[in-house]
This record gives structure tokens, sequence and C-alpha cells, in this order.
């Protein structure tokens, strides 16, 4: 996989979704199911390798994986992406 | 839901099932004499049971270290049976004694019951020779708009899971290899499961000759398409990377990952939803066996 993590998030759930042909920064991932139950899993083990962040399954914030803006925000903000 | 009290084959089935339930009842809480420990130089799950079997990564691992793995991946089996069995017995709850399952109805009171008491069991295996229960993240599934999907989609995702279940367990059960408390729990788990699939599939049969009176060609495309990927997530949930650091592994995401790509994992994959996948395609649920990729 290639291309900065943002990109390669997007391209992850872009993917798996031929419907959707962009999606914005603050668009709801999660109310709008392109991440459902079934994907979130995966998803965020994605987040946790890209990111380099041991990410504990058992005590996460949802919300930090709402949109792909917030998601660089808690997980890439060192200026990464 | 108006149909099922007219199916005479199924109003009979459920007479029978809950008259084995009802001569079978036993006390969990007395069942099981409980080791104060598990030894630790044994597997504590079926060796071709493990995520790791037949793959590459399985060779780079001393037999200290399969054993370590095995105490963890149980530990994580039962775990996914005590998350899995919560949220069945919220959706069951959620029906019995309401309008379209009055027949069923009597049967979900012995299902509640038994599915509660192996929660139970589950979680006391898990606590006692685990110290913990392992659970993922709470993202709660939207339900589907049409509630004749939504019943049908909630009642096959409870027999997929306890057909992946069962797979284990009665591997396990048969297993002289491994301890006695950890075959008997999966004895005990696979004699009352059997009940419980034997209903399920004759509800899925019947919700889904319903649907598919008048759904479209699209609808049966989707509900295809979301059940196989309810199978593939359910496989995934064996490759737990919180097991592989328990179990000492470096690099666990990398780890989950070279496990994940190797070839041999598909065919043991595949004899584990053997069983369900059969009987969606019989069904007519399934078009074919194809599952997708994640």
């Amino acid at each position: 996989m290639s291309g900065s993590a943002p990109e390669q998030l997007k391209k992850w759930i872009l993917d798996r979704h031929p419907e959707v042909p962009d999606i914005e920064p603050d668009f709801d991932l999660l109310e709008n199911r392109l991440i459902d139950s079934l994907a979130f899993v995966e998803f965020m083990l994605l987040v946790s390798r890209l990111s380099g962040e041991d990410i504990d399954m058992e005590d996460i914030d949802i919300d930090d994986f709402r949109t792909l803006h917030r998601i660089e925000e808690r997980y890439f903000r060192a200026g990464v992406l | 839901m108006p149909g099922l009290e007219q199916d005479k084959r199924f109003v009979e089935i459920l007479q029978r099932l809950v008259d084995k339930s009802v001569d079978g009842y036993y006390n969990p809480y007395r069942e099981f004499t409980w080791p104060d420990s598990l030894p630790d130089d044994r597997m504590w799950m079926s060796e071709d049971l493990t995520s790791t079997y037949g793959t590459e990564v399985e060779a780079e691992l001393s037999p200290a270290e399969r054993c370590r793995l095995s105490r963890w991946e149980s530990i994580n089996f039962y775990s996914m049976n005590v998350e899995g069995i919560r949220e069945l017995i919220i959706e069951v709850m959620r029906r019995i004694h309401s309008r379209g399952f009055e027949v069923p109805s009597d049967f979900f009171h012995h299902f509640i019951g038994e599915e509660n008491e192996h929660m139970w069991f589950f979680a006391e295996f898990c606590l006692r020779y685990g110290g913990k229960i392992y659970s993922g993240p709470k993202l709660n599934s939207i339900g589907h708009k049409d509630p004749r999907v939504e019943n049908f989609l909630v009642f096959s995702k409870i027999l997929l899971f306890e057909e992946i279940v069962d797979y284990y367990n009665m591997r396990m059960a048969a297993d002289d290899t491994l301890h006695e408390t950890i075959r008997k729990v999966n004895r005990v788990h696979h004699e009352d499961e059997s009940r419980h699939i034997a209903f399920g599939r004759e509800l899925v049969g019947l919700l889904y000759s319903q649907l598919a009176v008048d759904a479209s060609a699209e609808q049966r495309r989707d509900i295809e398409e979301y059940l196989k990927r309810y199978i593939v997530f359910s496989l995934r949930s064996f490759y737990n990377p919180q097991v592989y650091r328990d179990a000492g592994i470096n690099d666990p995401l990398g780890f989950r990952e070279r496990l994940l790509a190797d070839p041999a994992r598909r065919d043991a994959e595949r004899k584990s939803v053997r069983k369900p996948m059969a009987f969606m395609l019989k069904a007519g649920i399934f078009a074919d066996d194809l599952l997708p990729t994640a």
C-alpha cells in the first residue's frame, strides 16, 4: 500500500465503496456507514499500523474515528500528514 | 411476521427441541469441576484450530511458544463466546413474546436460559485461567429499515456465529491431547448448541422464504454480501493482536498480517465454515461460495 497515511486510509475505504467518488475530511464515516460494525476493527488496526500507535481496542473513543480529519488530529497530529 | 404458526414442520420441531431442553436440563453451576490451574506445558486449544496452524510463522515458534499462544487463543475463543452470547441474548430478548414471534417464544425461554449459562461458564474459564475477558470496540450496528430483513439478518448472524463456534467445540471436545476441563466445556456447549443450530436453520430458512417472495435481486445480493462480510468478520476475530501481545509475540500487528497473508489460512478458515456455507447455499441465501477478502 503506497501514499501518505491519510491517502491510504481513504483508499482503504473507497476500495470497499466503489459507489463513493471521494470523501471530504469532515464527512462522518460512521453515521454514513462507510465504516460499519463489521469493518471497524480492521480499519482501527490499519490506523494503528499506519500511525505506529498501539491502540487499546478495549478503551477507544469511537468518535476519534468518525471523520478523516478527526483521525488525522488524533493519530497523526505531529505533522506526519 | 405472519406464517410461522402455519408451518407445521416448524411447530413440531420447536416442540421436540423444547422437550429435549427440558429432559436434558442440568445445573451448569455444579456441572464443572474447576482445577486451580491448567498445565502450562500442554496445548489449551487443538493445534489445528490455532491461528498459526499450517503457516510459515508456525514453524518459527518453539513448542513452549505454541503452548503459550494456544492458552491466549483459547481465552480469546471463550471471550468471543461471551461477547457473542451477550449480543444474541439482547436480540432474542427484544423479540420474545412480541408480535410475530408468538410461536418460537416458548423455545426462546430455553434458548435465553441456556445461553446465559453458557456465557457464565465461558466467562468463568476466562477469568479463572486468563484473568481477563477480551473485548473489542463497541460500534453499534444500525438496524435495517425493513424489520423483516432486520429479523432475518439477526437470526442469520446468530446461526453463523453458533455454527463457527460449534466447529471449534466439536474438535476440542474430541481432542484427547487437551485437558479434561477444556474438553468438557467444549463438549457441554456443543450438546446444547446442536439444538440451537437445529432451531436456527429452521427459522432462518423460513424467514428467508418469506422474504424472497417479494425481495428484488438487488436486495438479495445486499443480504448475501452483508452475511458473507459477517462470516469474514467472525473469522478475523480469531486473529486478535491482543492475544499475540499477551503471548509475548513481538510486533503483534505484523504477526497478524503475516498470518492473514498466508494461503494456508484460507484452507483452515474454509474448513471452519464448511457447514454454514453449505446451508446458506442450499437455502438459496447465497448464490455462490465466494467470500470477500475483508
